[in-house]
Order: structure tokens, then sequence, then C-alpha cells
């Protein structure tokens, strides 16, 4: 079952990290009004983890983050090289622990990587790469791109058939076969600039080349309409 | 270096054996060193259009079961010596030539010849894809028929994928296309593919269009190649074929039909 209002993603973000070398809030106040002096503009509402990886014995950490948010930081969380611990503690004491890229670029490229797969195989929207063949697919050739949307740079011979899981576009002649949508993609569509296909099919729905006579020898565009095949014209 | 030619076309009887002679002769004449060897076994005609088919004693199949020497089965042409002709076996098998026994004749014949033109069987079996392997320029040799057109369309994909120069992953094959039987009329008449359509269709450059000629089995019998035919239109056309392969520009004849004068009608031409 899909969620169609929300969808939740793994991504980068190049985050500020405030490295603290001390806990003394004193200090740390007398710099940041230094540092936010130079440029106040800049510093506004700028997202910013604190790093507490160098402090040693006990860490105020609501005074921290009120102190953060005194110079009109975003605070997002704590971050640093710490044990499980110190971790657990941060959480419960109510506040996010960013983990830093060293301890865990591993797992959080993993995590990327997941959440990217479960999109690509979700069934409405699938974000196919292209794969591109530059010159003439000659009779008798096969072109599968397999998870992909295909492009061919020239034309398509009689005889010769292109198919795609995802799109295919001819930039050029289409005299062959095309099958599109092949693992069940059914908003596939096939483009090209001269429509003269011995057979089309989108995601199993085909059409010979005497269903595409509308637009035969132009420039054409075919995809699904309530799972029937119609032809639009391109340019 | 010796440059290797390939005569091939996919469909059968469109004049890869009459081009391959024609081409080898004109080639020959313009000083080059040609040989020309039939791929064909088993049913070989390049000898008979060659007119040396009473002279052949040994033939490819015996040079490569090393039961005679390259220079024992070569045929010299008489008209041209600097033209060499190595005839197929006619009672042999095709299964004789591999890969690699082929690959080394045509190293020896490297080393003596500037031209090599290998005339294709038709069809798009081993004895086909043995010539077309080693290529380095390819002639597809094309009616203007829609079956025909088809097959030069399947063979120009073999070429492409399964040569030498293919599998190795160098400079692909050059190709040429060489429409062959034209008759503008027809043309004219929408019966027959115009050479844009078929040029289009087969997208590789056009080397040469030989006009249907009564010339060619004129040429055939007498085993005389067309080209030695100087006034007829074949004869002509194959050798502009010859110039543009030697790197000439050379503008395409025979392709409207001629308008014939009030006194060539009245007198006859």
């Amino acid at each position: 079952m899909s969620d169609a209002s929300i969808e939740f993603k793994g991504s980068s973000f190049t985050l500020s990290v405030l490295h603290l070398r001390t806990s003394i809030l004193a200090d740390i106040r007398n710099d940041l009004i230094k540092k936010v002096a130079q440029a106040p503009d800049f510093f506004y509402l700028v997202p910013v983890v604190v790093s507490i990886e160098k402090l040693v014995g006990a860490i105020e950490y609501q005074a921290l983050k009120t102190l953060i948010e005194e110079f009109n930081f975003t605070f997002v969380g704590f971050t640093g090289d710490v044990e499980a611990e110190q971790r657990k503690l941060i959480r419960e004491l109510g506040f996010s622990f960013v983990n830093t890229t060293k301890v865990s670029t591993a797992k959080k490229t993993a995590i990327e990587q997941e959440n990217v797969t479960k999109i690509a195989t979700s069934a409405e929207d699938h974000l196919y790469t292209d794969k591109v063949h530059r010159g003439q697919v000659r009779s008798g050739q096969q072109l599968y791109a397999k998870d992909q949307n295909l492009v061919v740079i020239g034309s398509v011979s009689a005889g010769a058939e292109v198919i795609a899981d995802g799109n295919i576009h001819v930039y050029g002649s289409l005299r062959g076969r095309a099958i599109a949508g092949a693992k069940g993609h059914h908003k596939a569509q096939i483009y090209c600039q001269t429509l003269e296909a011995e057979l089309v099919s989108i995601n199993g729905n085909y059409w010979l080349s005497e269903s595409m006579q509308q637009h035969w020898g132009s420039p054409a565009f075919i995809h699904l309409t309530d799972s029937e095949l119609t032809s639009s014209k391109l340019i | 270096m010796a440059r290797i030619i390939v005569v091939t076309s996919g469909k059968g009887g469109v004049g890869k054996t009459t081009s391959s002679a024609a081409i080898g002769i004109g080639l020959a004449l313009k000083g080059h060193k040609v040989v020309l060897i039939d791929f064909d076994i088993g049913l070989r005609n390049l000898d008979l259009i060659m007119g040396c088919e009473r002279r052949v004693v040994y033939d490819f199949v015996n040079v490569i079961n090393g039961e005679a020497t390259l220079n024992q089965a070569l045929i010299k042409d008489k008209r041209v010596s600097s033209l060499s002709i190595l005839p197929a076996s006619q009672t042999r098998d095709k299964d004789a030539l591999t890969k690699e026994n082929v690959g080394k004749v045509l190293e020896e014949l490297a080393k003596t010849f500037d031209y090599i033109i290998c005339d294709s069987p038709a069809g798009i079996e081993a004895g086909a894809m043995m010539a077309l392997y080693y290529a380095d320029e390819a002639i597809v040799t094309t009616n203007p028929e829609v079956s025909s057109v088809r097959d030069s369309d399947r063979i120009v994909g073999m070429l492409a994928s399964r040569s030498r120069r293919a599998e190795l992953g160098l400079e692909p094959i050059k190709e040429h296309l060489l429409l062959t039987r034209y008759s503008p009329k027809r043309v004219e008449e929408g019966e027959m593919l115009s050479v844009e359509d078929v040029v289009d269709i087969l997208s590789i450059p056009l080397l040469g269009v030989i006009p249907e000629s009564q010339a060619v089995l004129k040429a055939s019998n007498a085993g005389e190649p067309v080209i030695l035919d100087i006034e007829s239109d074949a004869g002509k056309a194959y050798q502009d074929v010859i110039d543009r392969l030697l790197g000439e520009t050379v503008e395409f004849r025979f392709l409207v039909t001629e308008k014939k004068g009030i006194f060539t009608r009245m007198f006859g031409g």
C-alpha cells in the first residue's frame, strides 16, 4: 500500500557543524558573538548541528541548545564520534542525535540506496535512466533496455526489435518492432520521428501497422489511455 | 598492407560475382596487384565469370588443407598480369574453412597483393560469415527490390557485429552500397525503388549504381568481365565505381532515362 500524500526519502544535505572545544557556556557565548558579528545575515536561521565530541565531563545539553538558538541558529541536534551510551542519553533527554559521516557513511548510503530502489519499484512512478544507442538498429538485431528507457539515435529497420522496460524514443524512422513497458509499466510511451512500425506494444497491448494509419509516416508518439493504445501527433 | 574488400549482399543473384570480377579487373588495370578469392565453396562461379575455368588445377580448400601451395593454386589472369584468382572448390565442403586457416591464407596473400577481393556466397551462414570476417571494407550489393534491401540490411548488421574488427573493437568496416540492376524507367513509373529510397533505408554511403544491362549476360557467358565492355552502360558504371573506390569524386550516371532526340528515335538507337 503506498502513502499517497507523503514520501520518506534518504537524502544528503551539507549541514554546518559547530564544533565545541569547551563546555563553558560563557566562553562559547563570547566566541559566538564575535563570529556572528562578522556576517549576521549569513548565519541567520542557518541549521546547525552541535558537535560535542571534544567535550569531557558533564554537558548541559539544554543550555547549549538555548544558547545556540539565542543567536538565531536553527538547532538541529547534537553530533560527534561518541559512545553509544552518550548518544542514548542525548536522545532520552529529547534531543536529536545526528550521526557523523565518519561513523556511518556505509550505513547511511545503504539506507539511501534502499530508499531509492524502493521508490523505483513502487507501482506508479518509474524513474528509469536512459540507455542510449547511437546508430541504426539493423534487421535481425534486438536491443533490450533492462530497467531503463531506450533512446535510439538512428533508425530502426524493418525486421529489428527494440525493447525497453521504460519508454522508447527513436530519433529516426521506426520501421521494426517497438515494445515498451516490457515488465508491466503501463505508463511507458513510444516516440519516433517517422511512424512506419511493424508492431508497437506497451505493457502487452499491441498494434500492428494497420492500426497506426492515423499518424503513419509522421512524427508520432504512442501511449496507453485506459488500456487502449492511442497515437498522437508529435510535432 | 593489403586492403581486404568483401563483396557481399545477403540475397542471392544480385550481382556479387559479376561485381567482384568487374572491380577486380578494373583495379588491376589501374596498376594495382589484385587477387580475387571465391568463397562460394561447392557452387563456384568466379572462375566462369573470369573465363579461367579450364585452368583450375588446385583451389582454396587444397591450399587450406596443405595439399597445394598458394602459388600452385593462384591463376594469373591472361588479360591483366597483376590480377590473380583463387578459385573455390567445387567438390569439397565449406566446413574445411575455419577462421584460423582462412586468416593464414589472407596473411600470406597480403604480402604480395594490394587488394584482396573476397567474393562472398549468398546467405548469412558460415560461408558468408567467413568471407566477411577479415574485411576492411565491404561492398554491399543490392537490387532496388524489397527483399534484396531487407537482406542487405541484415548483412550490414552482421558486418557491424560479427566481423573481426567488431570483435576486437577496431575501426569498423568501411561500408559501400552498390546498387545493381537499376532501371530508371521503372523507377520513374513507380514500379521500382529509387536510389533515394534504398539509401534512406540502408543508410550507408553510395558507391555506385549499375544499370540493368544486357551486356552483363553477354559478359558472363563469354567469360569476359563486363567492365571490359567499354561501350556498355554497365561497363561504364563499373568504371565509375573503380574511380570512386580509389578516392575520386565522380558524378552518378545512368540514374535518369535518356531523352532520345528525334533523329535517334526515327533512325533507331
